[in-house]
């Protein structure tokens, strides 16, 4: 389990209990740690299939196996299937914005390092920071990116916003915006794991996202508004 | 006058308006980011008018962006997610060390990397900053590129230099500069005069502050998509607080002519300051483009950002001080050292706002290898406020005087009284117990207060040509090219035509962020709204004034009857009616069109802001945590209560960073930034934010003037007053990090 740096120094004179599964799961450098014997040339996959087997849904066994060059994928993303060609190397969150058609740009590149939450998703509802996860690491798994939140009405061409995306808008718990979705994505996260969150739960919860405008205060206020019992 | 519906009408006097006269206002002028007052002549047109507060349906009200949806839902797009047909994918390889004489820059191996397009040199002969930009590489993809980047060779001789003040400073110091290592020194005041008085005084004090470089650190990073593909035209995209700056720029690159070159910025991810021109990297992105004749993205990563990304310039103040029984300060002096990079740095003018009969300063910059200071919120006003209000509180001790009232006593403009007042109240001062001593460390947890005060201009000026569209079938449309930095401008550019035509806030559309629209001048040293606004009420008030002549036949009234309120349109004390829709469907085919310029007098400038801090200091580990931070502020006319209010949060935030985290800190002798990332160079996260409260200052009664500067600038000082307030450690050096507070309490040495 990784914890945002800033948890342990910073608790609150009532510390929350992490919420089970809140935090972002095992990440590319954890990855990276355990396959710096590999060949240069290829990302040795924890849950291994050989290149041509990437090409199903299911990782089959537990044998190691090198993947090079291009590979084709099928994810799931917002209970949708999106096919797409990665490079073994390739994050999922460079995936999602770079090679998939079309782009989604929702989760944003910003220190390309687990250290700003921008990008975060949810995967098989557990939270992730998705420059952290390779995108061959992906398949078979349940991804849930910013936009599959909302959907956009084919008519009018309003999106319908989901119910702490709208309560984001009426607090104005957003200014620049780029930290946005990851902060979204987090406080979704954590509201469904614990729908009574307290303050501390939920600034618990986004620990791990930066916002340089510094609409914090704002957001904390936009989650407590949906969360139901929580201090207000 | 005559109406003509679907001409365009000039802005300016109309039949009814008051006779033009000129008359002088003084405004604040920025360039790059730094503001100066300077006076102006304008029209003196007693025009638009915003009207009385209360009478106000849709601005100084809490209002929902126009754009918060698309930002919420992920689908605002944004520089970074910008994605054309055949994009290209750049990066930049930077100088790795502060300065080096390149012997080899070699892209043969390039050419074996997959996918590799191009690349283009930016420089081949020497570097004298740490991550200068040396070349750029394109490629398919973005692994590609960067493949294509760790197969340069390149190669290169380490030359001399320095990244510190003391060491550049030495007689045999490397020069970083043929204009050498130290600017020329700016005086002000007597030297003998302001020494003689802090001798005279019956309490003194004296120390040497020092605030750190720090960085804008905006979560989208600058960089352009140039989308060019060899004909006549291009579209560049560009994180940008200038959409009409930098899109000259490209067309200079491009050999296009300007007209030819569309610059847009739909939404952008921050700038504080440090995203005016193209930059190097943008004209890079230009060069590649051209060189493959395709469209190139080219962001800077992280680490790129912190090198070359633009910082606030550091200061090292010496200053000394002398106050009377009364808490006058009487006499001032201060030498003090802008640490800007390559560049000259910014500091404003000391002492910071308060009066001082005899003042002295010396002021230079010092330069270094590193890169040069960009303007960040507020360019120079926290360092000088740091260092002032530090000594204002170590005088106001010695004499054992409240710190509100040493403050008050020293400040004539009476609005920073009733600020001052107000966020003590707030903050719990009047019951706080060390109101004229510090208190001590002997409790392991100590809690204190810290106040400090800001100003800025906040004035605009005249650039701005909004275009508001009535349409037949009802629709509105408000266009600027101006850009919104997550300040609010869509907001009110389509707020502000709503008041006037008594509609709701969704029934206008804001069109911005493009050169096809009308100009608009680059947003810093809160020039903005004061600029912009006035413009697009002028645009609003002259299609209503338009429309008005339509309508007076129809409603059977003349046309300074007509009046438009709650979605409809009514010929006055109770005649006919029709409603907005109604009205509209009177338009000729091509709708009504009408422009609008800036108005002086629906702007204001030169305002002010107070804040306290309380703060909770660990005195066994030297932590420090904020409990508290109140703001009280002016801000002229209101356009969006909510947004401002998360403006001044967001100075306050941003200041408790510089106040507690944020430092660049580098390795003098090696050459190297140690913490150009997110998990080394520490922003504010949700667990250090505290309480915070905005007081809006509504007794202003001015017209609109920009906010964005102001809050950034006191906080810090709070926090720093804060903490010696609690415990008696003074921390003269920002950031407060624990080992410091530790230190002034004598418990490591």
């Amino acid at each position: 389990m990784v914890y945002p740096t800033s948890t342990i120094t910073d608790m609150s004179s009532e510390p929350g209990r992490p919420v089970e599964g809140l935090f972002p799961e095992p990440t590319r450098r954890d990855l990276l740690r355990t396959s710096a014997t590999a060949a240069a040339t290829g990302m040795v996959v924890p849950a291994m299939v050989s290149a041509q087997q990437a090409q199903s849904s299911a990782p089959s066994s537990a044998s190691m196996e090198t993947l090079q060059g291009e590979v084709a994928l099928e994810l799931t993303v917002n209970g949708k299937s999106v096919a797409l060609k990665v490079e073994p190397r390739t994050t999922l969150l460079d995936a999602l914005r770079n090679r998939a058609n079309p782009p989604l740009t929702g989760a944003k590149l910003v220190c390309d390092r687990g250290n700003c939450g921008a990008c975060t998703m949810i995967v098989d509802d557990k939270l992730v920071y998705a420059c952290l996860q390779l995108a061959v690491d992906m398949r078979g798994k349940r991804i849930r990116t910013v936009e599959g939140l909302s959907s956009v009405d084919g008519v009018s061409n309003a999106a319908q916003l989901s119910p702490l995306q709208q309560s984001f808008c009426e607090h104005d718990a957003s200014m620049c915006g780029f930290c946005t979705s990851g902060f979204v994505m987090a406080i979704t996260h954590c509201l469904e794991k614990k729908p009574n969150a307290s303050l501390d739960d939920i600034k618990l919860a986004c620990a791990g996202n930066a916002c340089r405008c510094g609409t914090q205060p704002h957001i904390f206020e936009a989650a407590l508004a949906m969360a139901k019992g929580g201090a207000k | 006058m005559t109406a003509f519906p679907g001409m365009t009408y000039p802005s300016g006097p109309q039949d009814n308006a008051p006779k033009q006269t000129k008359k002088k206002i003084k405004t604040t002028k920025v360039v790059n980011g730094i503001e100066q007052e300077v006076e102006i002549e304008v029209e003196d047109v007693a025009g638009p008018e915003w009207g009385p507060r209360a009478a106000l349906k849709v601005l100084d009200k809490e209002l929902i962006r126009v754009d918060a949806p698309v930002k919420v839902s992920g689908r605002a797009v944004y520089t970074h997610d910008v994605r054309v047909p055949g994009m290209a994918w750049a990066r930049l390889l930077l100088a790795p060390q502060p300065a080096t004489k390149i012997t080899k820059l070699d892209f043969a191996a390039c050419a074996k990397i997959p996918g590799y397009l191009g690349h283009v040199v930016i420089e081949a002969q020497e570097t004298r900053w740490l991550g200068q930009p040396v070349a750029a590489v394109a490629a398919e993809t973005s692994e590609a590129a960067e493949d294509a980047l760790r197969a340069i060779a390149f190669e290169y001789e380490a030359l001399p230099f320095v990244l510190d003040r003391e060491s550049a400073l030495k007689p045999d110091a490397p020069k970083v500069s043929r204009r050498g290592n130290q600017s020329k020194p700016q005086t002000r005041g007597d030297e003998g005069k302001a020494k003689a008085a802090i001798e005279a005084a019956p309490h003194k004090a004296a120390g040497t502050y020092s605030v750190p470089v720090v960085h804008h650190a905006c979560l989208e990073t600058h960089g352009a998509v140039v989308d060019w593909r060899g004909g006549d035209e291009a579209t560049v995209y560009c994180s940008s607080q200038h959409t009409f700056g930098f899109a000259g720029d490209a067309a200079k690159t491009l050999g296009l002519k300007n007209s030819a070159v569309t610059g847009i910025v739909e939404h952008m991810g921050g700038g504080f300051g440090s995203k005016f021109g193209f930059g190097q990297e943008g004209d890079a992105a230009a060069k590649l483009s051209k060189l493959l004749q395709r469209p190139v993205h080219l962001m800077l990563t992280r680490k790129d950002e912190f090198l070359m990304g633009g910082n606030r310039s550091g200061s090292h103040l010496e200053l000394a001080g002398g106050m009377d029984a009364n808490g006058t300060l009487v006499g001032f002096t201060a030498r003090a050292h802008k640490q800007g990079g390559i560049g000259d740095g910014s500091l404003s003018g000391l002492p910071y706002i308060y009066k001082c009969a005899e003042a002295w300063t010396e002021v230079s910059g010092v330069r270094t290898n590193m890169d040069s200071s960009r303007a960040m919120r507020a360019p120079g006003h926290p360092q000088a406020s740091f260092a002032t209000e530090s000594l204002l509180d170590e005088l106001a001790y010695a004499a054992g005087l409240d710190l509100v009232a040493v403050r008050k006593a020293n400040l004539d403009d009476t609005v920073w009284h009733r600020q001052l007042d107000r966020v003590a109240k707030e903050i719990g001062w009047f019951e706080h117990p060390h109101r004229t001593q510090p208190g001590n460390a002997k409790a392991e947890l100590c809690t204190g207060i810290g106040f400090a005060i800001s100003r800025w201009g906040g004035g605009g000026g005249p650039s701005c040509e909004v275009e508001v569209a009535i349409e037949r079938d009802g629709s509105v449309t408000s266009s600027v090219g101006s850009q919104d930095l997550g300040t609010g401008v869509r907001t009110y550019v389509a707020a502000i035509p709503a008041e006037e035509f008594g509609l709701p806030l969704s029934a206008v559309v804001a069109r911005i962020g493009s050169t096809r629209l009308g100009n608009a001048n680059g947003s810093g040293g809160s020039v903005t709204t004061a600029s912009l606004a006035p413009a697009v009420k002028d645009a609003a008030y002259n299609a209503r004034r338009a429309f008005a002549e339509v309508l007076a036949p129809l409603l059977g009234c003349t046309p300074s009857e007509v009046s438009f309120a709650d979605g409809s349109v009514q010929a006055a004390a109770g005649g006919k009616r029709l409603t907005w829709k109604q009205a509209c469907a009177a338009l000729p085919e091509a709708g009504l069109r009408a422009k609008g310029v800036w108005a002086a007098h629906l702007q204001g400038n030169g305002i002010h802001g107070a804040q306290a801090a309380k703060v909770e200091v660990d005195t066994l580990t030297g932590r420090v945590r904020v409990l508290h931070m109140v703001c009280m502020q002016d801000v002229g006319l209101c356009l969006n209560r909510a947004a401002t209010r998360s403006q001044i949060n967001g100075g306050m935030v941003q200041a408790l960073g510089y106040a507690l985290l944020e430092e660049r800190v580098v390795d003098t002798a090696l050459g190297l930034q140690l913490n150009p990332c997110l998990e080394d160079y520490k922003l504010p996260h949700s667990l250090e934010i505290p309480k915070m409260t905005v007081i809006l200052d509504d007794e202003d009664t001015r017209g609109v003037i920009g906010v964005s500067e102001a809050p950034i600038v006191p906080g810090g000082a709070a926090i720093a007053n804060a903490i010696h307030n609690a415990c008696g450690a003074r921390i003269r050096s920002l950031p407060c990090t624990p080992d410091k507070v530790l230190m002034a309490l004598g418990k490591v040495s």
